[in-house]
């Protein structure tokens, strides 16, 4: 069987969705944005001009999730094989915003460039996990302006992979989907089997900024699909118990649903979530502790609970060096959303509080992927796993290491790790020879060899500069 | 086929753990009327030097090795049955083998076992929990160049000394060379007891004994 985890069991499922729809009418969700307040009316909410307010009734919300598939797919550069996000599958991805990285060569902190930000989309491309990748650092050598575009040009021209943009307006988003449209060849292409989604954060409590509002309608006007965070805090953004921190971000993500599929019923949405705590010491977002591995596995089930396809942060640290804690805060935050079944998690190579990232990191990350999966493979009991016919030859007292069953199956049976240092104790050498982050380099310099840069359409940099400096 | 040719086919046939393949191979170099230690050294053993890199760059694993450590050491037995009467197969030495007394941990020093007889040393393995007095006896009979004794646990590294003393005691010291391996291990306690040398891992033992005796 697959190892599994559940947080919630069906009542409290329920009781979430009732407290979801009952906030969504009795308190409501603020719109300061005209045609936001538009789209709503028109779904049949009851819209206060005033106060910028729209209240959400249930069948508004039944009608929404009738609208919502199961699935979404997501395609790479070449087009076949999409990511089926929905269902039990389990993907891994960077996460951006960090516009700090830790040198590779130095071990210090310096601020994230173009050039940083073009290493990691080539390493993401590489290692495999990520399976996407979620724009995974925000350079500083750029004007504020365009920076998400300049991310966009450098995801554009050097992953093959699914990535997903971020964008900071109506214009940056249409100017985005008219660059991958570009590289696709026309805009029919790119809608066909679209390679890259659009980042929507949500503003918590229960409010919808105007940059979110413009993605979330040029995207789905576009059936661009739409990667939606709710990221309330608890104690902050949203009340202090977890309870009702699920039913804050349930609340968001459903009335961004409504907005969404009110503009374009066939919408590809991706219910995610970055519910989490606010620390009451350092007034931080954690994103490290055990609130937020449990808050994925809350948010995932709520996703299943309506059928939609889940995503959100998991393998993420708080750590401002990598160190004891980031391998603790890694896999904890990783392997619970992976025993829910989230089906994007994103937070491949981030740490120091979503503050910084690095190369190793994501290496690392890599390996904490390989460790979460084989759990999740779990043992396999058949009658061919159970098989006596080793134990006849090799007999009591064998060596089983010698034999062609050790053979078939210690590769398929057993994680090999690639930066782990599982060697012996050589006390008359240098104890950390082989220490993880070492290996991590030598890893990296193996799989940066194996790059290679996707194909473009000719003469297309001078093609994305010019949309982007229009 | 070009001698080259044929030795490649041996050396990839061993990375590709074909053992059917390698004797193929073996075969089609003895017909060609390739002299059989040209065979061995520079196909066999090769083969074995480039898996035990394959190895170190941990492309190949534990079960490979020895894997392919048997394969040869089976094709190598072959050529020497075949040939015993006719050509002299010469080895690179003798070496006694044994995991010392008190320790039931062999899976390392098969290894061993396994990559020295197949880098030209004949080897003799007399298995685990192995007493001194057992092992002194053994020299006495099949004259070693090297004894090579394992140990895993640090409970048992001092019956490595013990079975240095008892060779020291017997007076024969000087007849054979010592070598001492296994985890804990370290050089300094392979030189606190006496030993002539020391090896971290299987393929470090091969270099050590080629060391030891001279031929590099």
């Amino acid at each position: 069987m697959e190892p599994t985890i559940k947080i919630l069991n069906d009542k409290e499922m329920l009781a979430i969705d009732q407290a979801s729809r009952t906030l969504l009418w009795e308190v409501g969700t603020l719109a300061e944005n005209e045609e936001a307040l538009d789209i709503f009316e028109k779904a049949g909410a009851v819209v206060d001009r005033e106060k910028q307010l729209v209240k959400i009734p249930d069948h508004v919300i039944n009608k929404t999730l009738a609208q919502c598939s199961s699935s979404v797919r997501l395609y790479d550069r070449r087009g076949d094989d999409p990511l089926i996000i929905g269902g039990d599958h389990i993907y891994y991805g960077t996460v951006g915003i960090a516009t700090n990285v830790l040198d590779f060569e130095t071990n210090e902190y310096r601020q994230v460039v173009c050039d940083d930000l073009r290493d990691i989309v080539r390493l993401s491309d590489v290692l495999d996990p990520p399976d996407f990748v979620l724009v995974p650092a925000t350079p500083t050598d750029v004007p504020s302006s365009i920076v998400d575009l300049i991310e966009t040009k450098i995801l554009l021209t050097n992953t093959k992979k699914h990535f997903i943009a971020e964008a900071q307006n109506r214009e940056n988003c249409l100017k985005t989907i008219e660059m991958a449209a570009e590289v696709a060849g026309s805009l029919e292409a790119l809608q066909e089997k679209p390679f890259f989604s659009m980042l929507v954060t949500l503003s918590s409590p229960l409010h919808f900024r105007n940059d979110g509002v413009e993605l979330i309608v040029e995207c789905a006007k576009h059936n661009i699909p739409l990667f939606i965070e709710s990221g309330p805090m608890s104690g902050g953004t949203s009340p202090s118990t977890l309870a009702s921190t699920l039913v804050t971000a349930n609340a968001e993500l459903l009335s961004s649903f409504v907005l969404a599929k009110t503009v374009n019923p066939s919408a590809p949405l991706i219910y995610a979530s970055w519910a989490r705590i606010l620390d009451m010491r350092a007034a931080t977002c954690s994103h490290g502790g055990p609130e937020f591995g449990m808050l994925r596995c809350g948010t995932t089930q709520m996703a299943k609970y309506y059928g939609l396809p889940s995503g959100g942060g998991g393998i993420l640290a708080d750590t401002k060096s990598i160190d004891v804690q980031l391998g603790m805060e890694k896999l904890g935050t990783g392997l619970l959303p992976a025993l829910a079944n989230t089906n994007m998690v994103v937070g491949m190579g981030l740490f120091a509080d979503e503050n910084a990232i690095s190369l190793e990191t994501l290496v690392i990350d890599n390996e904490v992927t390989g460790w979460i999966k084989r759990v999740k493979e779990g043992i396999e009991v058949t009658d061919e796993t159970l098989d006596l016919a080793v134990f006849k030859e090799v007999g009591p007292g064998g060596d089983f290491v010698r034999t062609k069953h050790t053979r078939e199956n210690f590769r398929k049976e057993m994680f090999l790790p690639k930066v782990m240092d599982r060697g012996f104790l050589a006390l008359d050498k240098d104890p950390e020879a082989k220490s993880m982050r070492k290996r991590a380099r030598n890893y990296f310099s193996k799989m940066m060899d194996s790059y290679t840069p996707p194909e473009l359409p000719l003469g297309i940099e001078e093609k994305l500069d010019a949309i982007i400096n229009r | 086929m070009k001698t080259d040719e044929i030795l490649n086919k041996i050396i990839e046939s061993v990375l590709d753990q074909n053992e059917d393949a390698v004797d193929k191979s073996v075969e089609a170099a003895l017909a060609a009327d390739i002299d059989p230690m040209v065979i061995i050294n520079d196909g066999l053993t090769v083969s074995l030097k480039k898996v035990g890199d394959l190895f170190a760059e941990e492309i190949l694993f534990l079960p490979e090795l020895i894997y392919c450590g048997e394969i040869t050491t089976n094709v190598m037995k072959k050529i020497e049955s075949r040939l015993k009467s006719e050509s002299d197969v010469t080895k690179k030495g003798m070496v006694l083998i044994a995991t010392v007394q008190g320790d039931v941990h062999d899976i390392g020093k098969n290894l061993v076992t396994l990559l020295t007889g197949a880098s030209g040393y004949e080897v003799v393995d007399m298995g685990k929990d192995v007493k001194a007095t057992k092992i002194l006896d053994k020299i006495n009979e099949i004259e070693p160049d090297i004894v090579m004794l394992s140990s895993l646990l640090s409970t048992t590294m001092p019956a490595q000394k013990d079975t240095i003393q008892t060779i020291v005691e017997a007076g024969i010291r000087d007849k054979v060379k010592i070598m001492v391996g296994g985890a804990p291990v370290t050089r300094a306690w392979a030189e606190e007891i006496g030993a002539d040398g020391y090896a971290e891992d299987a393929s470090a033992a091969v270099i050590e004994a080629d060391r030891i005796m001279g031929f590099e």
